[in-house]
């Protein structure tokens, strides 16, 4: 999912760059310090979940979990990614320093999307919130892969096959994701609901 | 199967939080904190088989007048079918291929110059090797010798006097194994015996073997630190609308 350096164009960068850029001053203006430490915890878990391998299809693909970011954190998922990502690209050697901006783009907004559509219904009860959290997981994923083929567009020309490939190559990643979502939602539930969004208190 | 054991842990993770949940429900904060780390770990060292990768890699030599390359994705699996680009020191193209079902592509030389040699693995992966002109010089140079040992002008000395003895003995002894035989025989094992040994060192160069358990654990250091550092803030602000009302 992390785009290496030197594949996008230079204006393609820039673009990217200025939106992170943007969605960062807007999450970290948003952001309620309070709760800082649920953003850090969230940062690591994304950090780490690149890590976690999963080797079906053709090329390799990792888990993201920007889903999960994106439900609890809403706009300050665009911090926790980009520090997560610029620690995966000097440690991991994930992506690349000049890609970060369209890379945070590209796995932060879906997550950000997400928030506005799912994090409203996780608080139902329990068919309809499942089914959400699993929905925030899967799609999350899947707009990153379509915003993945979206910045390739200038490089790669044909839009719809190599988007086809990223969404199917990441087909796996989609519902594992949505299942992870699903417990983590329904354990938080359980054990701290203070910390799902929306939370009055 | 990756997805049976996150679903294992995820119902140990909890059943492991609602144990303990109840006890601690004066410091929630900290049980919060706790138990992700314990997530954190566990996904760490439960799933050690997972291969950490999301990085493409090609590695290339020259042998001769052939240059092989090998590529693959940093959990050591083999970029199989895909395409490779050769260009040369400024940046043109010189020719393009495709890997086979081990990752490996070949290729003759066209010209000797500087190569760089990018794999395009697709969906924005791309790794990049380069080769230096050395590397074609040294070539040329063990081959110039051995088949033009008399055109002297662009040889260094020490190499003249070299191909002077060889050419004296090679009158001077016996017609069944000349130097030559003997030199293309031991280049030709040389060759055979160091293949390994090259590809080995390819290995190692290729800082691949994922990251380590102290960068996983430096990177979420550096993102505590950050928190921390937000929260020292946070804290110094409300402290001042305190004492200022």
């Amino acid at each position: 999912m992390h785009i290496s350096e030197g594949v996008l164009s230079g204006s393609v960068l820039l673009t990217g760059g200025a939106l992170a850029a943007a969605g960062t001053a807007v999450g970290l203006k948003n952001m309620d310090y309070d709760r800082i430490a649920q953003v850090g915890i969230l940062s690591s878990a994304f950090f780490v979940a690149s890590l976690i391998h999963v080797n079906i299809g053709p090329s390799s693909v990792h888990l993201i979990l920007n889903g999960i970011v994106g439900l609890l954190l809403g706009w300050a998922a665009f911090p926790a990614i980009l520090v997560a990502l610029t620690l995966q690209a000097l440690f991991f050697q994930f992506g690349g320093i000049t890609a970060l901006g369209v890379n945070t783009v590209n796995m932060a907004l879906p997550a950000v999307v997400c928030y506005y559509l799912f994090s409203p219904l996780i608080r139902k009860k329990n068919p309809m919130a499942a089914a959400a959290s699993f929905a925030g997981g899967f799609l999350s994923v899947f707009f990153a892969a379509l915003l993945l083929g979206f910045s390739l567009i200038f490089t790669e020309q044909n839009f719809w096959e190599v988007s086809t490939l990223v969404v199917m190559a990441n087909l796996p990643v989609m519902i594992i994701e949505g299942i992870i979502t699903v417990f983590f939602v329904a354990f938080l539930k359980k054990v701290h609901p203070v910390m799902l969004p929306g939370a009055l208190e | 199967m990756s997805r049976a054991i996150l679903n294992e842990i995820d119902r140990k993770f909890s059943n492991f939080l609602h144990n303990t949940g109840n006890k601690s429900m004066d410091k929630p904060v900290c049980t919060k904190v706790i138990s992700i780390m314990m997530f954190l770990i566990m996904v760490i060292f439960v799933l050690p088989d997972n291969t950490f990768a999301h990085k493409v890699t090609v590695f290339a030599w020259v042998e001769g007048d052939t240059v092989y390359t090998e590529s693959k994705f940093s959990g050591g699996r083999k970029a199989k079918n895909t395409p490779i680009e050769v260009m040369d020191g400024q940046g043109k193209k010189i020719l393009e291929g495709k890997t086979d079902e081990n990752g490996k592509f070949s290729f003759k030389v066209p010209q000797k110059s500087e190569m760089k040699i990018v794999l395009l693995a697709g969906m924005g992966h791309q790794g990049e090797w380069t080769i230096l002109i050395e590397e074609f010089e040294e070539e040329t140079a063990e081959q110039s010798e051995k088949q033009t040992p008399y055109k002297g002008g662009a040889i260094k000395p020490d190499k003249i006097i070299k191909t002077d003895i060889t050419s004296e003995e090679n009158t001077g002894t016996s017609p069944c194994i000349t130097s030559e035989d003997i030199q293309n025989l031991v280049e030709k094992t040389l060759d055979k015996k160091l293949n390994p040994v090259i590809s080995k060192l390819n290995k190692l160069s290729d800082q691949d073997h994922g990251p380590g358990v102290s960068d996983i654990f430096g990177g979420i250091g550096y993102i505590l630190g950050l928190v921390g550092i937000g929260a020292y803030f946070n804290y110094r602000n409300k402290k001042k609308d305190a004492s200022q009302p």
